[in-house]
């Protein structure tokens, strides 16, 4: 252990019960030439200092339990290798987001904007189980499943800067998770979307700075979501001004 | 540690059961790494209310008579009308490059029936039309229709 070479790790600190804000503490710690950043934190909580708090799962960029902020950028830290990180690292819990403890945030007003969206698919008429499994084309299918691949890993929230600056907004994973139901063509349930994404701090707060689409570690593009959603709304709402009925049936 | 974000940024409908530390600000937000693309852009805001204030004068100087049309083109020489216009021109590039390259992903997968063109054609379409335009304009205002 002692030939490793060492890096030295910045990781945020803040205990609820003692401290009033979050402060930083430093680890300098051997590390191996094939770690991620997750590797490092969990040697330290195992060989340092255990009263360190940060959640991880999967370590295969599936769960998106591990997303940090590591030198200033939201990664999921299962996922990025130590090695493209220069002697100095500093982690972060997700940035935008209430922390509770070291570098673990507060998932419910995430979970709050999720419900928000009907994130379900919504049927006008149930179909009947006699009716066998509703079927897709290669080419339906395309048109959602990209922001299907969403883990809820954050991290699009974290880099979102309208998130930082407007509690409201839904934000870029809530909303992209609700355009996706919406292409679905099994769904039916955009008008009551759309009434959702026409609302206050919704897809028109978005003002495209892209990042959630930079950060998502999945390649989902949240941001192409939030801005076709907002097209959709438009075109749902010009429907309901100028046509019979808004366009229903 | 960064500043802090809104004091309610993603808070909880409900109060949770242990005190939370108040959200922070990405690191990098607003002037480092990729955000300071973001926010020039929308600083160019700035130039274009300039730029609307300006326009507003020409065409109170064009129904104001010869001699203040005369008057504001002879401001226009101006070094310092110059340099803001020179800005004014980097800052519609920039702002058009970085609209184009969002634009194409920005459509929805279909209009009704009508699926949009792949997403480097229309692309090619803004950047053709964008050319146009400016060709168009630039012969115009070179005096090309007066003969």
């Amino acid at each position: 252990m002692a030939d490793r070479p060492k890096k030295k790790f910045i990781v945020t600190r803040f205990d609820p019960e003692t401290d009033e804000v979050p402060k930083t503490q430093e680890y300098e710690i051997p590390v191996e030439p094939d770690w991620k950043v997750l590797d490092a934190l969990n040697f330290i909580k195992d060989e340092i200092d255990g009263t360190l708090s940060h959640r991880w799962s999967c370590r295969m960029a599936v769960c998106g339990s591990c997303g940090m902020m590591v030198d200033g950028e939201p990664k999921l830290t299962c996922k990025e290798a130590l090695s493209q990180y220069g002697d100095t690292v500093e982690v972060s819990p997700l940035s935008n987001f209430p922390i509770i403890r070291d570098l673990v945030v507060d998932l419910d007003g995430f979970m709050d904007k999720f419900q928000a969206v009907k994130p379900w698919i919504i049927r006008a008429k149930e179909r009947a189980v006699e009716e066998g499994p509703m079927r897709q084309s290669p080419e339906e299918l395309e048109e959602f499943k990209q922001f299907s691949m969403c883990i809820n890993c954050m991290l699009c929230y974290s880099a979102c800067p309208v998130v930082a600056n407007e509690p409201d907004f839904l934000g870029p994973a809530a909303i992209a998770l609700g355009h996706r139901y919406n292409v679905d063509s099994r769904d039916e349930g955009a008008d009551a979307r759309n009434e959702v994404f026409r609302g206050e701090g919704t897809v028109f707060s978005c003002s495209f700075a892209n990042e959630c689409s930079e950060v998502c570690p999945k390649h989902v593009d949240p941001a192409a979501a939030v801005n076709q959603a907002k097209f959709n709304a438009v075109i749902d709402w010009a429907k309901g001004l100028v046509l019979p009925r808004g366009g229903k049936e | 540690m960064s500043r802090p974000a809104h004091p309610h940024a993603m808070q909880p409908k409900r109060p949770g059961r242990t005190r939370t530390a108040p959200p922070q600000l990405p690191p990098q937000f607003p002037m480092s790494g990729r955000y300071r693309a973001y926010t020039l852009f929308d600083w160019t805001g700035l130039i274009y209310l300039l730029l609307g204030f300006m326009a507003l004068e020409i065409v109170w100087a064009v129904g104001s008579g010869p001699a203040a049309w005369a008057a504001i083109t002879a401001r226009f020489e101006n070094p310092v009308y110059i340099a803001f216009h020179i800005l004014a021109f980097v800052s519609v590039i920039f702002v058009g490059v970085r609209f184009f390259r969002f634009f194409p992903k920005s459509q929805p997968p279909r209009i009704g029936p009508v699926k949009p063109p792949p997403q480097p054609v229309i692309l090619a379409g803004l950047y053709a039309a964008w050319i146009g335009v400016t060709a168009v304009f630039a012969f115009i205002l070179s005096g090309g229709l007066s003969g």
